[in-house]
């Protein structure tokens, strides 16, 4: 048996896909693919794979991770991807597959990127370098016990905050996996507390998945 | 601001987004400058419940396989996204193109059930397209079209729609949008082209009829012009196993109600039931063949990925081949880990082999229509079950493991006593008292007992069609009745609005003067109204009221034989005489067999040309 890991992006119309909706849209891509994909041996058995991350609806990607088995042996990891390939729906693609190489909990934080739309990209720019440079950047979040305030600053890491005409364009790492997870959300929200300046965030997209070492899971 | 881009700036406002903006496996994409003729194929509800109709997918894929024609999918939005389409100039577009329907040649609407026809109107509206088919121009484009099991009495809809397709469409349709095409070539006039449309077998143009009425509001004549037909009859598939079927659905990222392959095994119904409006409209009975079926399942299962298959049909367990078809469908379905499901199946020949063969597959709900709570009122409406069957069913499935029995009855039936309310609650007792003398009944389980009441509606087309609807007053004290002879919590109760079912067969049993009732009820707000939580019955009432028309009139009237009613000059096939044969031996509580032990004498194998079986 192939423990198989494949990498795919989840763009355009893709984003619409809510988490729910892409477990039962995987399911059915494994179906059309015809690949033998390893089912569990329950009393209902089913199609064993794994999402290592879940991706907030609207958001784009281009490192989601799939783990799954494969029964035959002998399937090249390109024959995988071009299976899967020929049955994504529009805006979903594989981009590797390769064998599971690190566990589960490796995976520590996640590289996102985000436009933030506004008429005045220059108060803007001042306002998220004022945030930056807090020392603390409390948030609300909510948890399974009620709704906790957060410190976000210690964790997040800023990579870079650029002006263009439009916008002000953000680069950041924030904490991912089975322990700690932000959403770029947090900051927007927090962002938007501390200013008047109307803005609009798009295009958040996440850009790598990544080892407590900034090196890329596999 | 592209469309696009405007209905993508406020997808994640609202509740499951991915409804509103296509892209779905299964989609079908095609160049517009490569297309002649654009179809608007619209449900008149929301995408979840749409997306589900197996006949939308039907002529969405057969239109689709001619390369100059492209139909594409459009429903009704929720209200959260209706309220920023308004607000934001969005207009209602289709789900492939994402254009606005406006702009389409066709716009056509499947009608499944009354309680839609507002929304109808509110597409309309939404689209930008005029609702009246008067205010909509003398250019050919924009032809409002509908099909459909309601559209066979069309009459409250007449004001609003240019065509009505009776009947099956599989054929029908192509016709039509070729002859649209060749007309479009040739800069023909909408009317020129609704004059030839009308020709075709099929093909009701509503505003070539016109309706006088006597003073006491029952129809005097209808007369017809531009040299339309008096009769205008349905259209059928006569070779049903070679019938186009698709091989492809489209599937949706967000979960419909029907989220499953359909495959359908036959048309039309051999049982007569008096009452069901399906029965009579889909005649003749035809089936397809066991290699078919197994064929186009295997089809659909592999190009969509569903591991779910559902037959559909009026009464799976009437198919000649049962046994073979399911032993195949079984054998496919287990080896590919799918789930077969197997809806309208009848009580009285449920084999205990039968049986045996579903348990295999996956153990779901027990749902039986007894419809009548006594044998007496089973006669009337021809349901012909016995209560022997409906028990030795209930003894096989407890035996089998089930403990749990849903039961289906209606209320307000023709000549309808308390007796047989009662005999409701009676019939579900002995349920489970059969339950507890069983030895080998499920242990550590009680029985449970679901009955299920819905208000009766005679509908066009049965020989129920001439019965007056029990007024609320009735309903209630039936229902009331109903909950005081049911002794123990081992049966639960649940029954219909009654106001929901009123307005059912009004709509059902209208004539054209519904058309504004139906107009001022949407300006009033109305819509969505199969939707508890959208129902507006005082709204309705006072459409009613602004109108001057009088919901008794066509509610709880007995429509005489004599009378003309207003889908007369419909041909569905069954004639008048059989109907007005039928009604009169159900009021004499007499049962007629079903279309395999005898022929009835309906009237549709001379139709047809042919005998239904040989």
């Amino acid at each position: 048996m192939l423990r198989v890991r494949a990498t795919f992006e989840k763009c355009g119309r893709a984003k619409y896909i809510s988490h729910l909706d892409l477990n039962r849209c995987m399911l059915r891509t494994f179906r059309r693919s015809g690949l033998p994909i390893w089912y569990t041996e329950g009393f209902n058995p089913h199609p064993y794979y794994s999402f290592a991350l879940a991706l907030s609806l609207g958001f784009e990607s281009s490192c989601e991770i799939l783990d799954f088995n494969i029964t035959d042996d002998d399937m090249s990891m390109d024959e995988i991807r071009d299976k899967l390939n020929a049955v994504m729906p529009e805006g979903m693609g594989i981009v590797k597959v390769a064998l599971q190489k690190q566990k589960i909990t490796a995976i520590a934080k996640a590289e996102y990127t985000f436009s933030l739309v506004t008429d005045n990209t220059d108060g803007l720019f001042d306002a998220a370098q004022s945030l930056i440079a807090l020392p603390e950047i409390l948030i609300e979040k909510k948890t399974k016990k009620g709704i906790k305030e957060v410190d976000i600053k210690p964790d997040m890491e800023i990579l870079s905050c650029e002006k263009t005409s439009s916008s002000v364009d953000v680069r950041m790492y924030l904490p991912a996996g089975t322990q700690t997870n932000y959403n770029p959300t947090l900051f927007i929200e927090a962002l938007k507390r501390s200013t008047d300046i109307p803005f609009e965030p798009q295009k958040i997209r996440r850009e790598a998945i990544l080892c407590a070492d900034n090196s890329v899971f596999e | 601001m592209e469309l696009r881009e405007k209905i993508e700036k406020h997808l994640l406002e609202i509740q499951k987004p991915s409804r509103y903006i296509g892209g779905e496996v299964g989609s079908i994409i095609k160049d517009k400058s490569k297309v002649d003729v654009r179809f608007a194929f619209c449900f008149p509800d929301t995408y979840d419940i749409g997306m589900s109709h197996l006949g939308m997918k039907i002529l969405y894929s057969l239109t689709n396989e001619r390369e100059n024609y492209w139909c594409e999918r459009c429903y009704a939005p929720s209200e959260d996204f209706e309220t920023i389409m308004r607000e934001n100039d969005i207009p209602l577009y289709a789900l492939e193109s994402l254009d606005p329907i406006r702009d389409f040649d066709f716009i056509g609407f499947t009608m499944q059930y009354e309680l839609s026809y507002t929304n109808v109107l509110n597409m309309l509206d939404l689209a930008g397209i005029p609702v009246f088919s008067k205010d909509r121009g003398d250019e050919l484009g924009q032809i409002v079209i509908a099909g459909g099991p309601c559209v066979c009495n069309p009459e409250p809809l007449s004001d609003f729609f240019d065509i009505f397709v009776l009947g099956e469409g599989e054929e029908v349709n192509l016709e039509l949008m070729d002859l649209y095409w060749e007309m479009k070539q040739q800069g023909a006039s909408k009317l020129d082209f609704l004059r030839k449309a009308a020709q075709i077998e099929g093909i009701y143009v509503p505003r070539f009829y016109s309706f006088i009425y006597k003073d006491d509001g029952t129809i005097e004549r209808v007369e017809t012009s531009e040299g339309a037909p008096e009769i205008v009859k349905k259209r059928i598939i006569k070779d049903f196993d070679k019938v186009y079927y698709p091989e492809n659905f489209v599937v949706p990222f967000t979960e419909i109600v029907h989220d499953r392959v359909s495959v359908e095994v036959l048309r039309g119904c051999i049982r007569g039931c008096r009452f069901c409006q399906a029965g009579f409209i889909y005649r003749p009975f035809r089936e397809k063949h066991t290699d078919t079926i197994c064929r186009e399942t295997k089809c659909l299962c592999e190009n969509t990925g569903y591991d779910e298959v559902s037959l559909a049909s009026l009464s799976t367990s009437d198919h000649s081949e049962i046994d073979s078809m399911l032993t195949q469908l079984i054998d496919y379905t287990a080896k590919e880990k799918i789930n077969l499901s197997l809806p309208s199946l009848r009580v009285d020949n449920f084999s205990e082999s039968l049986l045996e063969k579903i348990k295999k597959v996956r153990k779901s709900g027990l749902t039986f229509a007894a419809e009548g709570g006594t044998q007496r009122l089973r006669d009337v409406i021809n349901k012909n079950v016995s209560e022997e069957e409906i028990m030795n069913t209930c003894r096989i499935a407890f035996q089998g493991g089930y403990s749990a029995v849903k039961l289906y009855f209606m209320m307000g039936l023709p000549t309808e006593t308390d007796e047989d309310i009662a005999g409701i609650a009676e019939l579900a007792q002995r349920i489970v008292d059969l339950f507890y003398s069983i030895e080998d009944r499920p242990k550590g389980r009680g029985v449970q007992v679901s009955v299920s009441c819905a208000t009766f509606v005679p509908k066009p087309f049965t020989p129920f069609q001439f019965e007056p609807q029990d007024t609320r007053e009735m309903i209630e004290h039936k229902q009331k009745l109903l909950l005081d002879s049911v002794k123990t919590k081992k049966i639960k109760v649940a029954y219909h609005d009654p106001n929901v079912s009123q307005l059912e067969v009004i709509l059902a049993k209208g004539d054209r003067r519904l058309c504004k009732v139906i107009y001022a009820a949407w300006k009033k707000g109305c819509k969505f109204d199969s939707w508890e939580e959208h129902y507006r019955f005082d709204k309705w009432l006072e459409a009613f009221e602004e109108c001057g028309v009088d919901p008794a009139f066509y509610a709880n009237r007995r429509f005489e034989y004599d009378e003309i009613l207003p889908w007369d000059h419909l041909d569905y096939f069954v004639s008048k005489e059989f109907l007005i044969r039928e009604n009169k031996t159900a009021h004499q509580s007499k049962t007629t067999p079903n279309c395999r032990q005898r022929c009835s004498g309906c009237g549709v194998n001379k139709k047809v040309g042919r005998e239904c079986f040989c």
